[in-house]
């Protein structure tokens, strides 16, 4: 993971300006990226490319989208990906989305399951499952970096993000990131504590995708979260932490395209 | 010149092998390492160093700061509310409560006008923008802390000068829709307003609204940038030029009767740079809002790049700083009567005048004796020779 985007490509949803990041072909796939944008030299994207369009805007904020005056919340984002849906082409969309994303996947879900087919989320956030004295999402403002480093990989040597080796503009990036993310999810921390009683609305199949070692979001949490959604199911993935699109590709893929072509 | 003591009420006796242990001596430290007896010895201590300030004439300063080695003091209000009974004659400043962390300013406001009375009209309101750890312990979302700073301000004086029944207020962070203090304040309009920042673009804004700017521990270029900054704004604003009684510098300062009881004993100030900064990366250098991310992106990097910004807080460039290097720095005065008097003035020349000198007379291992005699030396000996502040001059 490099923490670059895909400087370049530009979406216009309801008159807001995003970049975009495109690969392969087929039904149209909208992935929402997690705590970063998504880095399009991850090889998961060609691997996955051949199974749909991906289309992967970066929201405002993150990677090298603007973000608009007074547009600072969850509701902002949760509003502009159901205005992307009510703008694509096609009939239907699969939703993909990643931690950060998977919890404005699920929010999008629920609100707007017409225009899906299917829905994949790749540990989630957006729900607090645990007792009020439990935290069920890792701090990743308040912990220490290297906690968090050893929690969000299964492997954090081989893929943790080697800041020094990274440029400049891609630091920018991620410092551009975190700012974002820090802005709309704060407080309540990286849950809407409403979220539960509406998952039950997510009408299409649903495949819950979970590092077997994230430590940010623990598979338990994944399992309270599948309980939700009707139907739903959750897919372990071994040898990868928070990012198992990064740390397994490969198998990641095979699990979501098998899941698709059902 | 008006003199203010400030003391932040440090709680030096933890350990050093668990503060060197600690990732940080603020918000996460626990709090087993306070004994209350103690923590209960050191108000006591603290509180009559005010006292004496109130005999000898000297300004008072209440401050905020959460959670950590730093200061006891959770809650100015609070240590106004004591302070506004229990001097008789000086005046009482504010530094400030942390009103960027504090979800309704009405309350704070509240508890201003409630200092103000207890105190027949004594209190100086001055505003911090807070930060860092404070953000971690006040639970505050450290993204846009400063469009919050300026609301919380303004919701603040409205508060405290509308006497006419509520009012409504629904802005972007705060909405309270039924404004309406009791008891008023007693200073009318309002108790003087300050801030302290060393930010130039905030001490513009300092300037066009006519509030005195403070500079903490930010050495006299840092200081004279800022209060240029102010200056201008105003010139730009076509408002009339500040007197010297708009600025504030603050210093650890102590006066001895010799150079070497100065200096040995002012020393023991400069723990509260080397000690009691001491913060966690993700509550200070990563946590997001404090920079551009233009800039915060180069502390991702453990080897900097040649070339790259420095990045540093202001507070960090300060942690290790010796006697010498801080009197250099005009961040401590310390020495003899005739010593400190001419630091003061020298520093008084660099950054163009100021009205007001908050010395920071007690930190770390300085007792409460040591403090005492500062105080009295300071108050006899320095204060009566510095020059009187200056008003607004008339536009021009």
């Amino acid at each position: 993971m490099t923490s670059g985007s895909a400087e370049g490509e530009r979406l216009t949803v309801h008159g807001i300006e995003l970049e975009v990041l495109r690969r392969g072909a087929g039904r149209p796939i909208l992935a929402l990226h997690g705590f970063d944008t998504i880095d399009p030299a991850a090889p998961f994207l060609d691997l996955l490319g051949q199974h749909g369009e991906i289309i992967a805007p970066s929201s405002p904020g993150f990677g090298h989208s603007p973000r608009p005056r007074d547009f600072d919340t969850i509701y902002d984002l949760v509003h502009l990906y159901l205005a992307a849906l009510d703008e694509l082409p096609g009939d239907k969309v699969t939703l993909l989305g990643f931690s950060f994303g998977g919890w404005l996947a699920a929010e999008v879900a629920a609100a707007c399951s017409h225009r899906l087919d299917k829905l994949v989320v790749v540990a989630p956030l957006g729900i607090k499952a645990s007792d009020r004295e439990t935290p069920d999402i890792l701090d990743v403002f308040n912990r220490s970096p290297d906690e968090v480093r050893r929690k969000s990989w299964h492997d954090p040597d081989r893929f943790a993000p080697d800041y020094n080796a990274m440029s400049d503009e891609a630091l920018v990036v991620h410092a551009r990131n975190r700012e974002a993310l820090c802005l709309y999810a704060w407080h309540p921390y990286m849950y809407n504590p409403q979220l539960p009683r509406w998952l039950g609305r997510i009408k299409v199949p649903t495949l819950l995708a979970w590092g077997a070692s994230d430590g940010v979001v623990i598979p338990d949490y994944g399992r309270a979260y599948g309980r939700l959604i009707p139907g739903s199911r959750l897919a372990l993935i071994e040898r990868a932490g928070h990012h198992p699109e990064i740390e397994q590709p490969e198998g990641f893929v095979e699990r979501v395209a098998a899941f698709l072509e059902e | 010149m008006r003199a203010w003591y400030h003391c932040e009420n440090v709680y030096p006796f933890v350990p050093q092998e668990v503060l060197d242990r600690a990732e940080s001596v603020r918000a996460s430290l626990p709090n087993k390492y306070c004994d209350p007896k103690i923590a209960a010895d050191l108000f006591a201590e603290c509180l009559d160093e005010q006292l004496l300030c109130d005999e000898l004439g000297v300004n008072v300063v209440s401050i905020e700061h959460h959670s950590g080695i730093n200061s006891l003091y959770g809650a100015s209000p609070m240590i106004l509310g004591i302070i506004a009974r229990q001097t008789k004659n000086v005046r009482i400043l504010s530094l400030g409560t942390l009103i960027t962390i504090r979800p309704d300013p009405v309350r704070v406001a509240e508890e201003y006008a409630t200092a103000d009375v207890i105190s027949r009209g004594r209190l100086e309101i001055g505003f911090v923008k807070s930060g860092d750890s404070e953000m971690v312990s006040g639970n505050a979302n450290p993204v846009g802390y400063v469009d919050r700073f300026w609301e919380a301000i303004d919701l603040i004086q409205k508060t405290l000068t509308s006497h006419e029944g509520p009012f409504s207020w629904e802005g972007k962070h705060f909405t309270h829709r039924h404004v309406n203090i009791w008891p008023p304040v007693y200073q009318r309009p309002h108790p003087p307003m300050w801030a302290a920042t060393g930010d130039p673009e905030t001490s513009a804004e300092l300037g066009r609204r006519g509030m005195i700017n403070a500079l903490v521990l930010r050495g006299p270029e840092a200081s004279k940038r800022a209060f240029d900054a102010y200056r201008e704004a105003r010139r730009e604003a076509g408002l009339p030029a500040p007197g010297t009684d708009r600025f504030a510098y603050a210093a650890l300062c102590y006066v001895g009767d010799t150079d070497e009881e100065g200096v040995r004993v002012g020393s023991k100030n400069l723990w509260f740079l080397n000690t009691s900064l001491k913060q966690a990366p993700q509550m200070s250098k990563f946590l997001p809002g404090r920079m551009p991310p233009e800039v915060a992106a180069q502390n991702y990097r453990t080897v900097p790049r040649p070339g790259s910004p420095a990045t540093l807080r202001p507070g960090q460039s300060l942690i290790g700083i010796t006697a010498e290097q801080a009197i250099a720095r005009g961040i401590l005065c310390a020495g003899n009567p005739d010593t400190v008097y001419k630091q003061i003035m020298d520093i008084y020349e660099k950054v163009g005048g100021f009205g007001h000198l908050i010395f920071i007379g007690r930190s770390g291992f300085l007792d409460h004796r040591e403090a005492e005699k500062g105080i009295r030396l300071m108050a006899s000996e320095v204060l009566p020779r510095l020059p009187a502040a200056t008003p607004a001059r008339a536009a021009e």
